[in-house]
């Protein structure tokens, strides 16, 4: 009988202290802050601003399968944190029903630093991007609607929510708002190029992979700028057309021919792990994308002009040893705390 | 004789000069209280009605009909004499107009609520959805995303509004019932397709907490083919998406179709 009471007290200890924590809008801010060797900020978070509760329900959306239409395909299924928050393995990334898309996955990085997304700069805010997998037959085959529903009907979310948002409300500008808290959060900046050039813990380079920086910088830095490795332009790299993808990249934006076959230059951040590489994921290793700049490259009718070589063939001339301390200094870029980072670990 | 006419005309007057400074006086009066405004959208072409599936010629003979007819209107505000602008909330000032959901008389209606009362002379309204509220993000689209999405007015390829969508088909002198769309927005920051109208009432429109005036808007859908600019079906305006030649030249017919019509005051 003393067991029973005790027991009886103890829930009632236990239900009530989980009661205060967990309902109502609680604000605890996250500070994000630039590192010192990236460019500025380009999200506004005047109008989302980030708080504990709103990065965690926007995990919880990352990693839950009811946002597609079979709820078996969640964010994640496509973004998988080991591999920088691509699809390890594949080139086309496919999504409900075994629907297979048009492109390789992008990863989920520094996003809070880009002014445009996708490969052809199909989405103009953070906030929106995630309208297009959710609402893609080839993705997760859903309606923002039907999410917000089947949200609305999960006590569990309808707390989320009602910590995360002062308006509590479970709805379509609230998930988004917590999806873009969680991205914005994934802040990759602490690879072993990172801290050298930040001369942190007395990180060095070794000759090899100072050497490839060197090559790096005459040779790639123009389009892959800046420590986000892109100067965020879309341009035509002399990829060989796959007829049967036929993508034609930003000219499906505008329309604009001058677009034809232009796709954004990709961060080279964590490039190690992110493969396959290239907008149709053609490429499985780095040896593969040195070839094919070496000696790969056609003629598709808009290729870059920086690429042009003396002899008026397209390409950028490597020798097997800037090819080998290219790929040792693209593996400095490898940021294994983020890669394991478990702020945005599923588990 | 002419003294006392004169009087008379005086009197007159200054009557009406009080009675009108007494309106005055109500108008300082009005602080505080607020009255429904209710559009009434009613799309036509030329001088017909709008019909779903009844064939409408263009001035250069080619010929269109529609099974969809949808546009989003938003940041409706209003002025009045003394020039005070009243702006419809941000949060619920965006509108989608759908033909299908007119009344028998195929009217649409979009109503005001909270509107401050006064006497105003014109209104002013976009058509799409402008940059500004877009960059906001999620805090500037509320609840109307959900519902621009349950209408088909979002991309699911590219994120942003069709601002329009406009199905059927046309034909031209060589080609017979070919498909019509016209689903165009703006594109990111570089194509801004979003545009803006201002039309004066013919009439004061007296919002009061005891009257909620009526006005009449009326939409006439030729202007869209044939506005500031005619262009011809057969030069590839039977589908618009996202061009930066074409789109804005249908943006830019856009605003020509709304005219009012007239104002009740009820
Ligand atoms: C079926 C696979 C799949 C699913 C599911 C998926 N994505 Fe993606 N994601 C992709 C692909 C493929 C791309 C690149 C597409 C393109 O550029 O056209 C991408 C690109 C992105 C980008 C752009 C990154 C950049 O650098 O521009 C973001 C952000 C993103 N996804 C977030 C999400 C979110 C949030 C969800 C869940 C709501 C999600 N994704 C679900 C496959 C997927
Ligand atoms: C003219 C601009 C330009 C130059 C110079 C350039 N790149 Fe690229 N790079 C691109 C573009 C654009 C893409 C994406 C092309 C696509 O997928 O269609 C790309 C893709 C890549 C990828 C694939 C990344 C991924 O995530 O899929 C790697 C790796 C890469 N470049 C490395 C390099 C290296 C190393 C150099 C120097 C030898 C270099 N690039 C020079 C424009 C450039």
């Amino acid at each position: 009988m003393k067991k029973i009471i005790v027991i009886m007290f103890l829930q009632v200890f236990v239900l009530s202290c989980s009661k205060d924590q967990e309902v109502g809008y609680v604000p605890v801010p996250l500070a994000l802050e630039a590192p010192s060797n990236f460019p500025e900020l380009t999200y506004n978070l005047d109008n989302n601003p980030l708080t504990e509760a709103g990065f965690e329900l926007g995990k919880s959306l990352f990693y839950e399968g009811k946002l597609s239409v079979n709820d078996a395909i969640p964010c994640a299924f496509c973004h998988e944190q080991a591999f920088a928050f691509t699809h390890h393995g594949h080139n086309l990334s496919h999504g409900v029903d075994g629907a297979i898309g048009l492109r390789n996955s992008l990863p989920i990085q520094n996003l809070a630093f880009l002014n445009e997304f996708m490969w052809d700069g199909a989405a103009t805010h953070l906030d929106m991007q995630p309208i297009i997998p959710i609402t893609s037959h080839l993705e997760m085959g859903e309606t923002i609607g039907n999410v917000v529903e089947k949200l609305k009907s999960d006590p569990n979310y309808q707390q989320q929510f009602e910590r995360a948002f002062e308006d509590g409300a479970v709805n379509a500008a609230n998930m988004l708002k917590a999806l873009s808290q969680f991205m914005v959060m994934m802040v990759s900046s602490n690879s072993k190029y990172d801290k050298y050039v930040r001369n942190e813990d007395d990180v060095t380079l070794s000759a090899m992979e100072l050497d490839g920086l060197q090559t790096f910088e005459n040779k790639c830095a123009s389009c892959h700028a800046t420590d986000l490795f892109t100067d965020q332009t879309y341009r035509d790299n002399g990829l060989p057309i796959n007829p049967q993808l036929d993508d034609k990249g930003r000219f499906d934006i505008f329309e604009d021919p001058n677009d034809l076959y232009k796709f954004r230059v990709p961060s080279l951040r964590n490039v190690e792990k992110s493969y396959p590489y290239m907008h149709d994921g053609r490429f499985q290793t780095l040896e593969a994308v040195l070839d094919f700049y070496d000696h790969g490259m056609v003629e598709n009718g808009n290729v870059d002009p920086i690429l042009l070589r003396e002899d008026q063939t397209y390409g950028i001339s490597l020798d097997a040893y800037e090819k080998e301390s290219l790929i040792a200094f693209l593996k400095t870029l490898t940021d294994n705390e983020f890669l394991t980072d478990e702020r945005f670990s599923e588990y | 004789m002419k003294i006392i006419k004169f009087a008379f005309a005086v009197l007159l007057c200054t009557s009406i000069i009080s009675c009108s400074s007494d309106d005055d006086n109500n108008t300082t009066d009005l602080t505080g209280q607020t009255g429904t405004l209710a559009l009434k959208f009613d799309n036509g072409v030329g001088d017909q009605d709008f019909i779903f599936g009844v064939t409408y010629n263009k001035s250069n003979g080619e010929s269109y009909q529609l099974e969809t007819l949808k546009y989003i209107i938003s940041n409706i505000r209003v002025k009045d004499a003394e020039g005070n602008t009243f702006t419809y909330p941000l949060e619920n000032n965006a509108f989608i107009i759908d033909e299908s959901n007119g009344n028998n008389a195929g009217e649409i209606f979009v109503t005001l609520d909270n509107v401050d009362a006064a006497d105003y002379t014109e209104i002013t309204f976009g058509i799409g959805i402008d940059q500004e509220r877009f960059a906001m993000g999620a805090e500037g689209q509320g609840d109307f995303l959900v519902e621009a999405e349950a209408a088909g007015m979002m991309w699911s390829w590219a994120t942003g509004y069709k601002f329009t969508r406009f199905d059927g088909t046309f034909s031209t002198g060589e080609l017979v019932d070919e498909p019509l769309n016209i689903h165009m927005g703006s594109v990111g920051t570089s194509l801004d397709n979003y545009r803006e109208v201002t039309l004066s009432f013919p009439n004061t429109v007296r919002v009061r907490e005891t009257a909620s005036p009526e006005v009449h808007i009326k939409a006439d859908f030729a202007k869209v083919f044939d506005g500031e600019t005619s262009v011809n079906f057969a030069d590839g305006y039977g589908q618009v998406h996202t061009s930066s030649e074409t789109t804005p030249v249908i943006a830019n017919n856009l605003p020509g179709m709304f005219e009012v019509h007239h104002v009740h005051n009820n």
